[in-house]
C-alpha cells in the first residue's frame, strides 16, 4: 500500500514538472481566414473571382495590389499583346493596404481594402473599342466613379498597359 | 502473512537491483558527440549573439554544453540525436561559410520558428527554462534582421534578363513541353495558372513577390470556412517572382522563380502530413530535389503552423 502511494507521488510529480512546461497554443497558429482583406460593400465583380495578370506593390502607399482578369482579358494579357485588348475583356484590380504576416516576418499580406477598379472593354458599331472604368474605395466599398474612359485617361492607361507576370 | 510480505519484499529488491544495475550498465552506451572547431561562425552584433547562443547554439552549433541531466541516459541518447539532427538543419559555427543571402534566409527561418514557438523545442525548454526567448529579445533579433537586410535596386542586367524571359514565355505559347515530374512521383498540375488568387505576398526578407492560387476543391473549403484540415483534392500554389523596382516606390513582378504546390490527400500522402509537396523552378520548371525525401525539407519548413494544417497561408474571405 505505502508503495503504491510512493508510485503515484511519484508519477505526479513527474507529470506536474512535464506539464508545467506546457503553453497555450501559440494564436498566431490558430486557423483563420484573412478576413480584413474581404471585400464587401457593393463590389458587384469580385475582383478575387478572375485569373492572376500580374501583381505590384507601391511603396510610396504601403499597397499591394492584384490584377485579375476575365477569360479574354487573360489570354490576350498571356499572349504579350500589350494595352489593346480585345473587346469582351474585363480587368480588375483589387488593392489593400499592407500588413505585416503574423506568421511569417519577412513578410507582408493584403490589409485593409482600400479600393477595387474594374476596366471593361466594349466596342462600337464601326468597331472603335470603348472603355469604362469603375472605381470602389471605402469601407463598406461604395462605387466613387463609374466614367466611360478614353485613350488619354491616365488611369485606364495604367491599368491596361501593365505586362503580365510570367507563369510558365 | 509475514513470511509472504517479506518475500514479496526481497522480489522487489531484487528487481530494483537489477534495475540499478541495468541503468548505471547503460550509461557505459554512450554514442559520441563531439564539439568540432568552430570555423566559420555566423557574424552577428554581440546582443544578437547573445540571444542566440542561449536559446540555439546547445544544438544549432559546434560549442554544445550539456547540463548534468542531459548527461544521463536515456536522455543523453535523445540529446545525441537531437543535437546532431539540429547541426545538419543550422550550424552557427559553420553559417559563415554561406552565401549571404543564405545565411540571411537561415536567419530569418530560425526567427520564424522563435516567433511562431516552434524552437526552442518545448521539451528543451521544460528543462532549459533559460533558453526561452522572451518578447525583447525577440524585438532585438527582429530589428537586426529589418535593418541588416539590403534592398537593393534592380540592375539593368536583371530588368533586361526578366524582359528576355517574358518575351521567350510569349514565344512559347500555353502550350509548352511538360515538365518531368518531382522526384516523389507529383506531375505538374499545368492548370494551375488558371486556378484563383486567394492572397499574395511582397518578401522583404529575400525580394520576391508572390501570388497564391487555389484549385476549384480549396476555393469551396475557403468559402465554407473548412481549412483545418482541408478537403482532400484541395491544390495550393505559390507562385514566386523577384521583385522588379522602378525606383519611384513600384514593385512590379520581375523573373518567374518558381512554382511550388501543396497538394492535399490524407491517405496517398500520410507520411508526409497529409500533404504532397512539389516545387518546379524557373521557365525550364526544373522539379526541385534530387530524391523522394526532399519532402522532408518541406515538412520541416512547415512543422510550426502543423496546428494550422502545415498551411502558412490565411486565405482571403470571399472568393465566391
Amino acid at each position: 500500500m505505502r508503495l503504491r502511494n510512493r508510485f503515484a507521488t511519484v508519477f505526479t510529480a513527474v507529470a506536474a514538472v512535464l506539464l508545467s512546461g506546457c503553453t497555450a497554443p501559440n494564436p498566431l497558429i490558430a486557423t483563420h481566414l484573412n478576413e480584413t482583406a474581404a471585400f464587401g460593400g457593393g463590389v458587384k465583380l469580385n475582383p478575387l473571382q478572375g485569373k492572376v495578370i500580374t501583381s505590384w506593390v507601391d511603396r510610396r502607399t504601403a499597397a499591394m495590389s492584384t490584377l485579375t482578369g476575365n477569360e479574354t482579358a487573360v489570354r490576350y494579357a498571356r499572349a504579350g499583346g500589350g494595352p489593346a485588348y480585345p473587346a469582351g475583356s474585363t480587368l480588375s484590380l483589387a488593392t489593400w493596404g499592407q500588413v505585416e504576416d503574423g506568421r511569417w516576418f519577412g513578410a507582408r499580406i493584403p490589409g485593409a481594402p482600400r479600393s477595387v477598379e474594374i476596366v471593361t472593354v466594349s466596342q462600337d458599331a464601326n468597331g472603335q473599342r470603348l472603355y469604362s472604368y469603375q472605381k470602389y474605395e471605402g469601407a463598406p466599398l461604395k462605387r466613387v466613379v463609374s466614367r466611360e474612359a478614353g485613350p488619354a485617361d491616365e488611369r485606364l492607361q495604367f491599368l491596361i498597359s501593365q505586362r503580365a507576370s510570367v507563369l510558365p | 502473512m509475514a513470511n509472504s510480505s517479506s518475500a514479496y519484499r526481497r522480489i522487489l529488491l531484487r528487481i530494483g537491483i537489477a534495475g540499478v544495475v541495468v541503468f548505471a550498465g547503460l550509461q557505459f552506451v554512450r554514442p559520441e558527440l563531439k564539439n568540432p572547431e568552430v570555423t566559420n561562425e555566423l557574424q552577428a552584433p554581440p546582443e544578437v549573439k547573445d540571444i542566440l547562443r542561449s536559446a540555439c547554439y546547445d544544438c544549432h552549433s559546434n560549442e554544445t554544453k550539456l547540463a548534468w541531466f542531459d548527461q544521463v541516459v536515456p536522455a543523453y541518447w535523445l540529446v545525441v540525436r537531437d543535437v546532431k539532427t539540429a547541426r545538419q538543419h543550422l550550424n552557427f559555427s559553420e553559417l559563415g561559410a554561406q552565401p549571404a543571402a543564405k545565411q540571411r534566409a537561415m536567419l530569418y527561418e530560425a526567427i520564424n520558428q522563435v516567433q511562431l514557438g516552434a524552437m526552442p523545442l518545448a521539451a528543451y525548454r521544460r528543462m532549459h527554462p533559460e533558453a526561452h526567448v522572451s518578447e525583447s529579445e525577440l524585438a532585438v533579433l527582429r530589428h537586426y534582421l529589418e535593418t541588416s537586410t539590403p534592398q537593393p535596386e534592380v540592375s539593368a542586367a536583371e530588368v533586361s534578363a526578366a524582359e528576355k524571359q517574358f518575351s521567350d514565355w510569349v514565344a512559347a505559347g500555353p502550350a509548352s513541353a511538360k515538365p518531368p515530374a518531382a522526384p516523389n512521383g507529383i506531375e505538374f498540375p499545368a492548370d494551375y495558372r488558371n486556378w484563383t488568387p486567394i492572397s499574395s505576398t511582397d518578401r522583404f526578407d529575400n525580394q520576391s513577390l508572390r501570388v497564391i492560387l487555389g484549385n476549384d476543391t480549396a476555393l469551396k473549403a475557403i468559402a465554407e470556412n473548412h481549412i483545418n484540415p482541408w478537403p482532400d483534392g484541395s491544390i495550393l500554389a505559390k507562385v514566386a517572382w523577384t521583385q522588379q523596382k522602378d525606383g519611384q516606390g513600384m514593385v512590379r513582378t520581375g523573373a518567374f522563380q518558381h512554382v511550388e504546390f501543396m497538394i492535399r490527400d490524407s491517405r496517398k500522402y500520410a507520411s508526409t502530413k497529409g500533404w504532397g509537396w512539389a516545387r518546379w523552378r524557373g521557365t525550364g520548371l526544373k522539379p526541385y530535389g534530387d530524391r523522394p525525401s526532399f519532402s522532408d525539407e518541406c515538412v520541416g519548413c512547415h512543422e510550426p503552423v502543423q496546428g494550422n494544417d502545415y498551411v502558412y497561408t490565411a486565405p482571403i474571405r470571399g472568393q465566391r
